[in-house]
């Protein structure tokens, strides 16, 4: 159903005719549903919109709030959604309940911290049959930070393996909330979510800001409207905002006039105002999405708040890759594609840079290893290109002799070592709960990847968080993988950025016939780099074609060869048989030497398919 | 009357060589353990082979229905595989299909593939006498160590025995089958085995390197470094000492890789070269049809299905006017004569230089180094560009 038909089929009935009544916020609920990723997050939205009347059933799609078909089929939440419900309670009052799902995965820490800031409330939701897991609590302590009401529910109660008191004890011990009275649900089914929605109504407190006072508004999310430009999505504090009125983002003390305000309903409904207590949408003339920053507050521009609300921060990328056009892949589609995700995505950065293997690209910035999957992902879906990425690195930062530091996004801009002091690599703090039966492995694990334990203590007779700081650098790589692969899929990890430290690090280097190709550069430890050179020459040989001549490949650090791979010559400029007239064939192995032959000048003269860029990345499954 | 010529694949082999990666599939009869004369000749299960060439016939049907103009044809090459492994009326069946659903030409030419090790007097005269008239010899080479590692069922003396049969069955139109290149071959095994087959005296020589082809025995070897190849060199130069003898020997050298007894050029394999039609039938074989190219699926075969490929999908691929000047060009330059730039007009409405005229700047350097040559009608390689014929044919696709 488009916006037309839905605003058509349901008129603008005007929730704010009649609000005179100075108990209006009674009979609002803002607040998110919280739990640890695959609990059932965005599955319960969809049970809590279908159930309010919102959406005609046959109108559901699986998991509505998840927008983009790469979150339906990851089954995680990307991007945060926010909408809003009308709910009738058993007191026969309506209530609206404005529900935010916030994104679930590690890398959206932020988001996920300013979207609970607008909440009065979280739904906790607990699958019954995992327990309680590693951003369960990260993310409990997230809502907590916020001061938020939480309201634990257990989903998945249809399951036999579902374990209701066990689970009950353990968000009890474990988080230390009172979870007698959760209600009992299944968002699948549908089960208990008449109880989940009273409970809602009684559990979670009426927003109490002042309609009165100066306009505090939170901006949690923003996106990028072909028609509207950019629309940001708010809770008010305090105050009104109006059509026509003149906002001021605080953070960056930019004004703007207000075009239109209205509500997520669940696609844009205007409406006359938004005022304390409410959560909608403003479109504005705003250009880029960068300007209204998640987090910053919106004021009127004649009558400023004093103070913005606290907690905004500058989210700043945390991995970087190269990003290139592939074989045949022209720059500028590649460079609008990345602008157009860039409008919609304030964490996303890039800049042109180039490559001596590569040729012309961008050094793209993520929040993390998902975030860059993702946006590669869409570049490859909806913009239909095809696009080869580099090693991912964290940020480095380098202190020069003379004191200076630098900070380093790409290891072929690293410094000569001559001119370096030392490098110092970014440090993270992990909780990781695991099945008590796995700690030994898991601790492995984390000595392997230069983990330091910090602790670790018995959550249940059963279940162990550890304490670890691990360089960032260890974790991005497929970390998540090998813990669940080391724990049967039961472990998990929550983690955040602390600090940098001094570490002993060195810049790898990959050569192919004696030749540098700096899109396989990578800064990896001292400790690994024999073992990480050896592998990355193995898997090159696997994967390079056989030439005409002989390919040394060879890994290095500086002048130094640690590694080397040799692939043999083989290839003949005849082809000589007739393949029974298989001229398709034939025909195809020409374009392919023809298309060879232009990359071959970009490589020196050796014909490096493209998945050798990733697939030397692969580094921990093939060390099993 | 258009001419077409039929391709009928027959996959099937006593054992896979080691650089073979054509469709093929093992089948041996009970008890065959390496081809000695005397042993009695291995052959395929009735059952297999009553099947695979009732699906043969069942598609020659179904093309010959679907065909609309009228056509003859003139040439039928049964390739492999090792098609002298089906038995000879199993030939006569194809061959009355062929006629049946096209119509055979007066004259035809009826080649046949063959392994030394799966034929003699006997069924290469039932062959003669099923119509098979042109006969290709797999000898690849007459040294019986280079024989063993390359993964071949017979021995030399296998190999002349078989020619010699040949020509006692009646064939006077017999080719032999020469690989060089071969890994640890020496460049006097191969002068020997050249000498030796142009002693025999055949009607024409198929001479080709060998390629190390993805998906065989040979690649993984070679890459392990368990075997090693002749280096481009001396590769090249057992090349060109076959074309040397071949033209002192009176023969024509009419296509990369084949020279013959001039009028015995194989005529069905210059239909690939000339952008002819054909019809391939059989486990993944390839046709050429009023413009379209598809290869058929292995299973196809069996399928019981009246379908004319175009209904198919996937892999029928209608060529565009990009497609057929690329083909037309370096299917042409593997011929001696080249592209004909006349004949390329007359089809193609456009100047062949009009087409190219992007690609001749870069051809520049080719001709420069006597690559290349050019004349009013004709463009071709020389015998020096044939080294180099894959970068020269790709700068037309």
């Amino acid at each position: 159903m488009s916006e037309e038909e839905f605003n058509e089929i349901q008129p603008l009935q005007d929730i704010y005719e009649d609000e005179e009544d100075a108990d209006y916020q009674k009979y609002i609920r803002n607040f998110s549903i919280i739990a640890h990723i695959d609990h059932g997050k965005s599955t319960l939205a969809d049970r809590l919109i279908e159930n309010t009347g919102l959406v005609a059933h046959r109108d559901m799609k699986e998991q509505l709030l998840d927008n983009m078909d790469l979150e339906r089929e990851r089954g995680i939440t990307i991007k945060l959604q926010t909408t809003r419900l009308v709910y009738k309670a058993n007191d026969g009052h309506e209530y609206i309940f404005n529900l935010i799902d916030t994104p679930g995965h590690v890398d959206f820490n932020y988001e996920v911290s300013r979207s609970l800031a607008a909440c009065e409330g979280a739904i906790l939701v607990v699958d019954a049959t995992q327990g309680v897991e590693a951003q369960t609590i990260g993310n409990v302590y997230l809502a907590l930070d916020e001061n938020l009401e939480i309201l634990p529910c257990l989903n998945k109660m249809d399951l036999a393996s579902a374990r209701a008191q066990e689970t009950r004890e353990e968000i009890e011990d474990v988080i230390g909330l009172d979870a007698s009275e959760a209600p009992e649900i299944s968002a699948k089914t549908g089960m208990g979510i008449p109880d989940l929605l009273e409970a809602i109504v009684h559990t979670i407190p009426a927003p109490s800001g002042d309609p009165d006072g100066k306009l505090k508004a939170l901006i949690f999310d923003s996106k990028y409207d072909n028609y509207k430009g950019v629309v940001i999505f708010i809770r008010v504090f305090d105050g009104y905002v109006r059509v026509g009125d003149t906002i001021r983002l605080m953070a960056t003390q930019k004004d703007y006039e207000v075009t239109e305000v209205g509500v997520m309903a669940p696609n844009h409904r205007p409406a006359k105002y938004l005022r304390a207590g409410d959560v909608g949408y403003v479109c504005a003339a705003i250009k880029r999405v960068a300007d209204a920053r998640v987090g910053d507050t919106v004021t009127l521009a004649d009558q400023p708040a004093a103070e913005p609300l606290p907690g905004y921060k500058q989210v700043k990328p945390m991995v970087y890759c190269g990003i290139y056009p592939a074989e045949g892949e022209k720059y500028e589609p590649v460079k609008d594609a990345l602008e157009k995700l860039q409008v919609n995505d304030a964490a996303f950065h890039f800049e042109p840079e180039t490559s001596a293997a590569l040729g012309f690209g961008f050094r793209c910035g993520f929040l993390g290893l998902l975030h860059m999957e993702v946006i590669i992902e869409r570049l490859e879906r909806e913009f239909n290109l095809s696009v080869v990425t580099t090693s991912p690195s964290v940020v480095y930062k380098v202190v020069m002799t003379d004191g200076t530091e630098e900070m380093i996004q790409n290891p072929s801009n690293l410094p000569d070592p001559s001119e370096m002091d030392h490098i110092e690599e970014p440090i993270t703090k992990a909780e990781i709960i695991v099945p008590k039966d796995y700690v030994g492995s898991i601790m492995d694990l984390c000595q392997k990847r230069r983990g330091v334990m910090q602790s670790m203590e018995y959550l249940t007779p059963d279940r162990v968080e550890l304490h670890y700081e691990l360089p960032l650098n260890e974790v991005i790589y497929d970390f998540f993988d090998a813990l669940k692969s080391k724990t049967r899929g039961y472990g998990s990890i929550d983690y955040e950025f602390v600090r940098y430290q001094k570490s002993n690090l060195v810049k790898l280097d990959i050569l192919l016939t004696k030749e540098m190709v700096d899109a396989f550069s990578m800064i990896v430890h001292e400790s690994e780099a024999y073992e990480r050179g050896r592998f990355v020459c193995k898997k090159l040989k696997e994967i390079i074609p056989m030439h005409q001549f002989e390919v040394p490949i060879q890994a290095a650090i500086g002048q130094k060869v640690i590694a080397r791979e040799t692939v043999r010559a083989y290839r003949k400029d005849v082809i000589a048989k007739c393949y029974g007239g298989d001229i398709s064939r034939k025909k195809k192995l020409l374009e392919k030497q023809k298309a060879g032959k232009k990359r071959m000048s970009k490589f020196g003269k050796v014909d490096v398919p493209q998945e050798a860029f990733t697939a030397v990345l692969k580094y921990d499954e093939d060390k099993k | 009357m258009d001419k077409l010529g039929v391709y009928v694949h027959i996959p099937f082999c006593v054992r896979r060589c080691n650089y073979c990666g054509f469709y093929s599939n093992s089948i041996v009869d009970t008890g065959f353990s390496g081809a000695k004369s005397s042993q009695p000749l291995p052959t395929l299960s009735p059952d297999a082979e009553e099947a695979y060439i009732d699906g043969i016939v069942r598609k020659l049907a179904m093309y010959g229905r679907h065909n609309k103009k009228p056509v003859k044809v003139d040439t039928v090459y049964f390739g492999g595989g090792t098609p002298s492994l089906i038995r000879p009326d199993s030939a006569e069946r194809v061959l009355a299909a062929i006629d049946d659903s096209f119509g055979l030409d007066d004259d035809p030419e009826i080649s046949m593939e063959s392994n030394p090790g799966t034929i003699d007097r006997a069924k290469l005269t039932a062959f003669r006498k099923a119509g098979v008239n042109r006969l290709s010899i797999g000898v690849q080479s007459f040294d019986n160590d280079v024989l063993k590692l390359i993964g071949r069922i017979h021995d030399a003396d296998q190999a002349e025995e078989a020619y010699m049969s040949a020509r006692e069955a009646g064939f006077d139109n017999v080719s032999l089958d020469l690989m060089f290149g071969i890994p640890d071959q020496t460049f006097s095994q191969w002068e020997e085995t050249l000498n030796r087959a142009m002693d025999l005296k055949p009607d024409h020589i198929s001479f080709y390197s060998l390629q190390i082809e993805e998906n065989t025995p040979f690649y993984s070897e070679y890459k392990e470094g368990l075997i090693s190849l002749p280096d481009v060199k001396l590769d090249r130069r057992m090349y060109h000492y076959a074309c040397d003898l071949m033209r002192e020997k009176g023969f024509h050298h009419y296509e990369i890789s084949s020279a013959a007894k001039p009028g015995y050029e194989c005529r069905h394999n210059i239909k690939y070269w000339t952008f002819a039609d054909y019809l391939g039938v059989g486990a993944s074989a390839s046709s050429f049809i009023d413009g379209a190219r598809w290869t058929e699926k292995p299973g196809d075969v069996f399928a019981d299905s009246d379908k004319w490929q175009a209904e198919q999908g996937e892999e029928y691929h209608v060529n565009d006017f990009l497609d057929n000047v690329g083909e037309y060009a370096f299917t042409a330059l593997r011929m001696d004569r080249g592209i004909d730039k006349d004949d390329f007009e007359a089809r193609f409405g456009r100047k062949f230089w009009d087409v190219y005229s992007e690609v001749k700047p870069e051809l520049a350097g080719y001709f420069d180094d006597g690559l290349l040559t050019e004349d009013d009608r004709f463009l071709r390689l020389t015998e020096a560009g044939i080294d180099v014929s894959n970068e020269i044919m790709a700068e037309f696709v």
